[in-house]
């Protein structure tokens, strides 16, 4: 086992605890203002109403669910050919996040559809790909859960998640494909009018707080991976005894 | 070496009959549930059974390909492959070939006769015949690949379908669309050439990545 390995481990565990919750705190008042934002100060849409503005929280956290699958592959990427353990700790820990994400939007895109679309739920393109991408979260995860030696299995959960990695584009088109042939009648289809800057700004606003969400979520669960890894070392006792 | 191989594969599968019929008696006995459920109408057949043969399909190559390495897993057999001096990918490849060959080859042998007990038109069969002929490897080396990722684990079974499934969606939508295309009349070759793509992207890579998670499976 190599020193520096666990060094890098140990510099991470015990420097990054009050950046950490620096972050939280800060992620936490500018999630507040940008709700606010969203909520309150962007103007009513024309033809959606009040309805759209769900789509602060929905559509970020649509990016953030895919964005978060590129990390866990590209980390599990790292882990599987430099072998460095805080990427292994990394894209094991991204998994729930990104499944948090997904769930997120699909259950704010249900609630966006019920008075849009009249129903909570279709078999359009988005909804049904973001569905699927659930599916593959879950994959990893239940396949990480599944081993007893966690070593191993970060080896196999970064494998399927660069496999999953290759396959989303083509999933993704041929979804949006299938989507195009089976039309459905009763879903009326707004023209998508260019949205006003005013709208936009906020949603851009609420995506790089969404990210910083992430760095910080991820942040704490890769301290808590390093525990969970480390616990037994000699560092880790002596530095939670402290 | 690789003739001893291939002769151990087959002498496996020969020696127990079951390994050919079981998968197909399961077949049957799945389509045939399907009447019992949904009434005998014809003309709801007509429009679903496509759908109903490639479901009871992916059924059938899930339960063969489950335990697909297990054998091999627990006799130390795989490592001997890795270890050895002949190509393990070709072996691999072989395998996978074989595979299809005793549980896709029967299902797909007996079409006509589900044709005929569900009165499909001879240009639907055909069409039927093509997708599964063409998609179906592409399956088993999905359902291989997800027996490989599981491989070190006792329990696996409900695990490997929940991992793999979602990678058959592209083979499923393009069969399904080729089938629905003739059906209505109207052409049906894009659907082929990508599900051919499909098959000519995954049947060449598959025995190198499958070397590499057996790789990964085995240094613990």
């Amino acid at each position: 086992m190599n020193i520096s390995k666990i060094a890098n481990l140990k510099f991470f565990y015990t420097k990054t605890e009050k950046i950490i919750s620096f972050l939280s705190i800060l992620t936490l008042f500018l999630f507040i203002a940008g709700i606010y934002w969203g909520l309150f100060v962007a103007p009513e849409d024309y033809l959606q109403g009040n309805s759209y503005r769900i789509m602060y929280i929905h559509v970020p956290a649509a990016w953030l669910s895919l964005q978060t699958y590129i990390f866990m592959a590209i980390a599990g990427f790292i882990a599987l050919v430099w072998k460095i353990k805080i990427m292994e700790i990394a894209s094991v820990q991204s998994a729930s996040i990104g499944a948090f994400f997904t769930i997120i939007a699909l259950v704010t895109g249900m609630i966006w559809g019920k008075p849009t679309w009249g129903t909570y739920w279709v078999w359009d393109a988005r909804l049904t790909s973001e569905l699927i991408l659930l599916f593959l979260y879950i994959g990893v995860i239940v396949l990480y859960a599944s081993f007893s030696d966690k070593r191993q299995a970060v080896k196999i959960t970064s494998l399927l998640a660069i496999i999953g990695l290759v396959n989303i584009p083509i999933i993704h088109y041929s979804v949006e494909w299938w989507n195009t042939l089976h039309q459905g009648p009763t879903v009326t289809k707004f023209d998508k009018p260019s949205a006003h800057i005013s709208m936009l700004l906020p949603l851009l606003y609420m995506f790089l707080v969404f990210n910083l969400y992430f760095i910080t979520v991820i942040m704490k669960r890769i301290r808590l991976g390093i525990y969970m890894r480390e616990r037994n070392s000699k560092w880790m006792k002596e530095y939670t005894n402290d | 070496m690789l003739k001893i191989i291939v002769q151990k594969e087959l002498s496996v599968y020969f020696r127990n009959l079951n390994n050919i019929f079981l998968p197909l008696i399961f077949f049957f006995l799945i389509i045939s549930i399907f009447p019992l459920v949904l009434g005998p109408e014809k003309k709801l057949f007509d429009k679903i059974i496509p759908g109903i043969i490639w479901i009871t399909t992916i059924l059938t190559t899930i339960l063969t390909s489950n335990n697909f390495f297990k054998d091999d897993f627990n006799n130390g057999i795989i490592e001997i492959y890795l270890t050895s001096d002949s190509s393990i990918e070709l072996i691999l490849f072989l395998k996978i070939i074989s595979s299809w060959f005793f549980t896709c080859l029967p299902i797909i042998v007996f079409i006509p006769l589900v044709s005929v007990l569900f009165n499909i038109s001879f240009d639907s069969a055909l069409v039927i015949l093509a997708t599964l002929i063409i998609g179906t490897p592409v399956l088993i080396s999905i359902g291989i690949f997800g027996s490989a990722l599981t491989m070190g684990l006792s329990k696996n079974n409900i695990l490997i379908p929940v991992i793999v499934v979602p990678f058959y969606i592209p083979v499923l939508i393009f069969s399904a669309s080729a089938i629905e295309a003739v059906s209505i009349g109207l052409s049906y070759e894009m659907q082929i050439y990508i599900l051919l793509a499909l098959l000519l992207l995954t049947l060449p890579i598959m025995p190198y990545l499958l070397k590499y998670t057996l790789r990964l499976s085995i240094n613990n």
